[in-house]
């Protein structure tokens, strides 16, 4: 045991030299190592650099945005999506007028995707580096991590994801992606109204839910309070019997028995209400079974990694707000489509799998629109005003339309939600007819 | 029918686990050491794998021939470490725990806290499958449970059959006696370590060849290895792989049964009460061999 000491003290020697010498290698990011406020994101993946000030441009001190995204970590793919739209965003806007006239600076922080340092990394933007507006992380539990933060800085807090409407209490959060003020009651009745037009082939459901907690509320609503409806009494009160349900924690991996109950239930629909990877993980154990259910439907899946599977994931479907299906794009500003193309130009670039400018890039579009709207329209960038300015006012967003913030309803505006489906290999609005892309495919294909 | 492809799913999958554990068991029991580094090197190995394999075009399971020397170097440098400084059992499992860490914090660095996988085209067998009769075999987890029955058998013949391996359970009975008989427990213990640390290699690359990492997958591992390692008694390598296969198939039809959130809780209560009422395993290591 006398020897204990130099033991441990190489241990702490060790740890020293690791912790300082930790860098985050992502593939060019020059955001820092999580936990660490960075410099803005020029020269990030898929980005250009700043523009030059011109005549008519932004001058002046630059308006630091401060944020932080998962670039890494389990919600890391879909968390450099949002980077990529967000510096397509603010490089757009530092080449016309900029913000107030004075350029934008993204002080964007890498999460890692660990909820637990959110709050941390927030105060850290807001006490000490002082920026000036904030924006959302990605995924739901870190925006609800991130929100008391800003309640009590009372900052504005603009947000991508969360659609967990009724948990986000904060008067001056604005949502850049709503499923409206119930999406435990809208998600089940509009894949019910979808399934009631294939006129009868389609009655049977086996609903799996992930535990956590967006997913399992759109499944089973508040775990405090049976009486709010969702996916689980919808449905059966639609006339779809739920033959199998089951729910798996956070974190599963091993999707073997879930697809043999579903096997021994043979649902004509399987309903993922999970996440990320979990469908192409059980829609591959299916497979392996020999279990093909006539349908699919994923709430809220890693859209690449879905159209990865090939033929074995034809026909799923999921939720959109917007999809560039060209019968879409042919009917809005011609700017849609440019800035569509320009993300997908840097999403190649940057070397991803999937470069579609889809849901998630909406969102932050969308999120970031409210938030220039907001600072326009306030003339200042005094966060009560532009809050006030947003209650007043709405904003008009390029994917989504003009939308409302009523607080009443936690600032979650009527949805443009829309269903898609893959098609020939991409990913289709389908759903409902007058927005649809392709008609929908039932389980005759 | 359910219930026994539920069961099949279940025991390969566990057998995997059984692998994962024969390394940490014949560490604890032949050396006493509790060494979580184990879990450090099976996420090298797997890691290593996915590298290896998508940049280098190599098969998934020919990058052991890479990782398996490279890992047994690295755990029996290790084992070594802990004889230079006299480790105690305990002290072991706080070191090897500090040496998990900087590994996730190392992995993390060097290829992102991202899920890495392996692409359909680079690994084929993650899709594939067996069918015999009306039970599917999925094609990752058989070839884990040929790995681990293969590991355990050639585990067993070099422990009852040579002089290392007799040597070695003379020197887990016994330090001292053993030593006493001119048996060089440094040399064994770090052989021993090394074995224990292709093995961990041979598992990293059963994982990525089966489903995504990231860093931090060691510690949705730990509990249901140790699990594993207890139930099977601590140092049998046969009880690890019976543990295993008993572990998944009851996790599996207990899946099935009450949902997958139940594994766990009924895993662990086995495990509870193996500690009650049987403390030296299900399978405990036969004295005198």
């Amino acid at each position: 045991m006398r020897r204990r000491a130099p033991v441990v003290s190489l241990i702490a020697v060790l740890l020293l030299v690791i912790t300082a010498c930790a860098t985050d290698d992502s593939g060019g990011s020059t955001t820092e190592a999580p936990g660490t406020t960075g410099p803005s994101t020029t020269g990030a993946p898929g980005t250009t650099e700043a523009p030059s000030t011109t005549a008519g441009g932004p001058s002046g001190e630059p308006i630091v945005v401060g944020g932080t995204l998962a670039l890494t970590g389990g919600l890391g793919p879909t968390g450099v999506i949002h980077q990529i739209a967000g510096q397509l965003f603010v490089d757009r806007l530092n080449a016309s007028t900029g913000l107030l006239g004075q350029p934008v600076e993204w002080n964007l922080v890498d999460d890692a995707s660990d909820g637990a340092r959110i709050a941390e990394l927030y105060e850290q933007l807001i006490s000490q580096d002082q920026v000036d507006l904030i924006i959302g992380p990605y995924a739901t539990p870190n925006i609800l991590a991130a929100m008391p933060v800003a309640e009590r800085h009372g900052y504005v807090l603009p947000q991508h994801t969360s659609v967990l409407a009724p948990a986000m209490t904060y008067a001056c959060q604005f949502p850049g992606w709503s499923i409206g003020p119930e999406p435990n009651v809208f998600i089940p009745n509009q894949l019910a109204d979808a399934l009631d037009s294939l006129g009868g082939s389609v009655s049977t459901v086996g609903l799996v839910t992930n535990e956590g907690g967006s997913t399992s509320f759109v499944s089973y609503g508040p775990a405090d309070n049976d009486e709010v409806q969702a996916t689980d009494t919808i449905l059966p009160e639609r006339g779809y019997e739920i033959v199998a349900d089951i729910s798996y924690p956070i974190g599963n991996t091993e999707w073997g028995s879930v697809a043999t109950e579903l096997q021994d239930a043979d649902p004509d629909i399987v309903v993922i209400n999970g996440l990320g990877l979990e469908a192409n993980g059980l829609i591959e154990a299916m497979d392996q079974l020999g279990f093909d259910p006539p349908m699919v439907f994923a709430l809220f899946p890693a859209p690449g990694a879905v159209l990865s599977l090939g033929d074995l994931t034809d026909g799923v479907l999921s939720v959109s707000i917007f999809e560039p299906n060209e019968s879409i794009l042919a009917e809005m500003d011609p700017e849609a489509r440019e800035i569509t193309e320009e993300f997908s130009a840097r999403v190649e670039e940057a070397g991803l799998p999937y470069t579609a400018f889809e849901t998630q890039a909406a969102a932050s579009w969308n999120t970031w629109e409210i938030l220039t709207q907001g600072v326009e329209g306030a003339g200042s960038l005094d966060q009560q005003a532009i809050c006030d300015y947003l209650h007043e006012n709405g904003a008009d967003l390029t994917f989504s339309g003009h939308v409302d913030f009523d607080p009443e309803v936690n600032n979650f505006w009527p949805t443009t939600q829309v269903l898609k489906q893959v098609q020939g290999g991409d990913w289709v609005v389908v759903w409902p007819e007058d927005s649809a892309a392709s008609p929908l495919q039932g389980p005759a294909g | 029918m359910s219930e026994l492809q539920a069961a099949i799913f279940g025991a390969l999958g566990g057998s995997l686990f059984g692998l994962m554990a024969l390394g940490l068991s014949m560490g604890w029991g032949f050396l006493k050491n509790i060494n979580l580094a184990h879990f450090a090197m099976i996420l090298l190995g797997g890691y290593l794998t996915v590298d290896l394999a998508t940049n280098l075009g190599m098969s998934p399971v020919a990058t052991i021939v890479i990782t398996a020397p490279l890992m047994f170097l690295i755990g029996a440098l290790v084992q070594a470490g802990f004889e230079r400084f006299d480790v105690s059992e305990f002290n072991s499992l706080l070191i090897s725990y500090g040496l998990l860490i900087i590994t996730v914090q190392v992995v993390t660095n060097i290829w992102t806290a991202d899920y890495q996988r392996m692409a359909p085209e680079v690994n084929p067998l993650a899709a594939e499958s067996v069918r015999i009769g009306p039970f599917v075999f999925p094609a990752p987890t058989l070839l884990a449970a040929g790995f681990a029955v293969g590991l355990v058998v050639l585990a067993q013949f070099v422990l009852e059959k040579t002089y290392a391996g007799r040597a070695l359970q003379a020197f887990g009975q016994d330090r001292q006696i053993a030593s006493a008989f001119g048996i060089d427990h440094r040399m064994l213990g770090v052989l021993l370590a090394g074995a224990s640390g292709a093995s961990a290699a041979i598992a990293g690359m059963l994982i990525a060849v089966g489903e995504p990492l990231i860093p931090f997958s060691p510690f949705d591992w730990i509990g249901r290895v140790f699990a594993i390692v207890i139930l099977g008694g601590i140092g049998n390598v046969q009880g690890t792989l019976y543990a295993g296969l008993l572990v998944g198939a009851v996790s599996g039809v207990v899946a099935l049964a009450w949902g997958p959130s139940a594994s766990p809780l009924v895993v662990f209560s086995l495990v509870v009460l193996a500690l009650v009422f049987r403390p030296q395993g299900l399978f405990p290591r036969k004295a005198g061999h």
